[in-house]
């Protein structure tokens, strides 16, 4: 152990960058949840990378605005698919999702199969490292999560149609390239998960604190203990979620809610 | 658990570092494990090496810890391959740093694959040709020749980031390279048998090996790393076997032997496993050791092929 490794100069982007990303996703997890569809944000990421890869293969630029473009567009692509699905489909909607993570998974690798640089493109977006955000992606995210945050407030993204979906597609790309795709995973359904005895408000403030409670204990034990910090944090998070549901007495039933 | 084993070793590894009295060695990062093997060598005492990544990791990509900041932020000297290897995480890892002194171009700022003749640099960078480095490839330390030209621009280097201790680095520098004559030698006759043997590898790996040591590569099993090869290539990989057979497959200790092991069983060849780096198998605990290996498991693989 070595509580020397603190340091706040190095841990601090890293924090913010997890702060933001969970402002936006345990809301956005909350509604994930009721909805039964967990794995939305694997396909997603997926679907965003596969437009990386894309765009790629018809030759735009590597790097900068036409990759954030082409991840972006896939993804909007993605959600407008799985909010017609949603609405052909409502029952079978978790297994379409499923079905549709495994397919962009594919098309990808087919495409990288002839395309020399997607890989690394792939790498980049679906495996981003916390540790490694600077100040620019920080600026970028925090635009994005103050769009995102205004567009919860005024319920488009409960009253419009395509504003679910639209949101996470926004929400996903942007996190998943700073923090990867297991991390955005762990902020968006474990806080929603942990707070199922609160309601409302409440709920919510509960959810970012076991988030914000999450992200600071696991990035300290990744410097303490000298771990890569993404999964440290997936596990600390996780722990203090577990603990979370026993400081409220009241049993709430656990019932699932299915309004669609 | 192995792993938690190592994880133990590595904080521990972490706090000698912070504990041990502050004897103003010259605090050197290196990428891989065989520059960190390398630059011990040269400094003796004088230095305090960290390798950022093992032998079992893919030195393209590593994750993400808070020390790797930290010793980066400290580092006097920055001793990496270079030639695109690391251009995943080392660009942004120096950035972040904010040390001026380690920054490309500057004298704290090493990059082993400048001082070597590089193999496989694609003539024109045409994208079509498919997982290329438009640097050459950039696995240069499987041929000891090539340590042994890095190992005199460095000990230069060394010179010049920690002047006040030239003449030490200069005598051990001598040292190293008398060594190294010698082993080379030896493994120049052990390996004779190898001159000239047809193998495949599993990945493009060990150009400088085969440059070496004369082996000649006729196929490569997995064209990238990490993407299925299609059935089609497999098949042209049998078909070439069949009118050249190879005499064995090779695999680097890092990766997945499952592509070997499936050639090694369809083809009725040994796969072997080579380090790759020093730390790769047990016997490559130092630089010495890395070629050792290496030449011991072609020549027994050669041997075994022959019967």
């Amino acid at each position: 152990m070595n509580w020397d490794a603190i340091d706040f100069t190095i841990l601090g982007p890293a924090l913010v960058a997890g702060l933001l990303v969970l402002a936006s996703h345990v809301p956005l997890g909350m509604q994930v949840l009721d909805r039964g569809i967990v794995f939305i944000d694997l396909a997603i990421a997926q679907i965003a990378g596969l437009g990386v890869i894309a765009a790629d293969s018809l030759g735009l630029p590597e790097h900068g605005l036409a990759v954030q473009g082409a991840a972006l567009v896939a993804a909007l692509l993605g959600a407008a698919l799985l909010t017609w699905t949603e609405r052909r489909a409502p029952a079978q909607q978790e297994a379409l999702i499923g079905v549709l993570f495994v397919l962009a998974a594919s098309a990808g690798l087919l495409l990288l199969a002839g395309n020399p640089h997607g890989g690394e493109h792939l790498k980049d977006l679906l495996v981003g490292q916390i540790l490694w955000v600077g100040t620019p992606q920080l600026l970028a995210l925090a635009a994005v999560t103050a769009v995102l945050l205004l567009a919860l407030a005024f319920g488009w993204v409960r009253r419009v149609r395509f504003g679910f979906y639209a949101a996470f597609a926004l929400a996903v790309t942007a996190s998943v390239q700073l923090v990867g795709i297991y991390l955005v995973f762990t902020s968006l359904i474990v806080p929603a998960l942990a707070t199922l005895r609160w309601r409302g408000r409440a709920r919510l403030w509960v959810g970012y604190a076991v988030g914000g409670l999450g992200y600071a204990i696991g990035l300290a034990l990744s410097a303490v203990f000298d771990l890569p910090s993404g999964p440290t944090v997936v596990c600390t998070l996780a722990f203090v979620a577990v603990l979370t549901p026993y400081l409220k007495r009241s049993p709430a039933p656990v019932i699932q809610q299915a309004h669609s | 658990m192995n792993l938690s084993r190592s994880f133990l070793a590595a904080a521990a590894l972490a706090l000698a570092a912070v504990a041990a009295p502050a004897h103003a060695a010259l605090r050197v990062f290196a990428c891989e494990p065989e520059w960190a093997a390398l630059t011990q060598e040269l400094g003796g005492n004088l230095v305090d090496v960290a390798s950022a990544t093992n032998a079992l990791q893919d030195p393209h990509q590593i994750q993400a810890r808070p020390s790797l900041i930290a010793r980066m932020r400290a580092a006097d000297l920055v001793v990496c391959t270079g030639a695109e290897l690391e251009i995943g995480w080392l660009p942004v890892l120096l950035q972040q740093s904010g040390n001026a002194k380690v920054q490309p171009g500057q004298p704290g700022n090493f990059a082993a694959a400048d001082y070597v003749r590089k193999l496989e640099v694609p003539t024109s960078v045409d994208r079509s040709q498919g997982d290329v480095h438009a640097a050459g490839n950039p696995h240069i330390q499987t041929d000891p020749r090539n340590i042994a030209v890095v190992a005199q621009q460095l000990a230069a280097r060394l010179q010049q980031v920690d002047g006040a201790h030239a003449a030490q680095y200069a005598q051990q520098a001598a040292a190293f390279q008398q060594k190294w004559q010698q082993a080379m030698a030896r493994w120049n006759t052990e390996a004779a048998p190898l001159r000239g043997l047809p193998v495949v590898s599993q990945h493009k790996a060990f150009a400088y090996l085969y440059d070496w040591l004369g082996l000649k590569e006729i196929a490569v099993l997995e064209p990238k790393p990490g993407v299925e090869p299609s059935a089609a290539h497999l098949q042209s990989v049998l078909a070439t076997l069949k009118a050249t057979p190879a005499r064995m497959v090779v695999y680097s200790a890092y990766l997945d032997p499952k592509p070997s092991e499936w050639l090694s069983g369809n083809a009725g060849i040994p796969a072997v496993k080579l380090p790759f780096t020093v730390g790769g198998t047990d016997a490559a605990k130092d630089l010495v050791g890395l070629y050792d290996d290496t030449v011991t498991r072609l020549v027994a693989a050669a041997k075994t092929a022959a019967k």
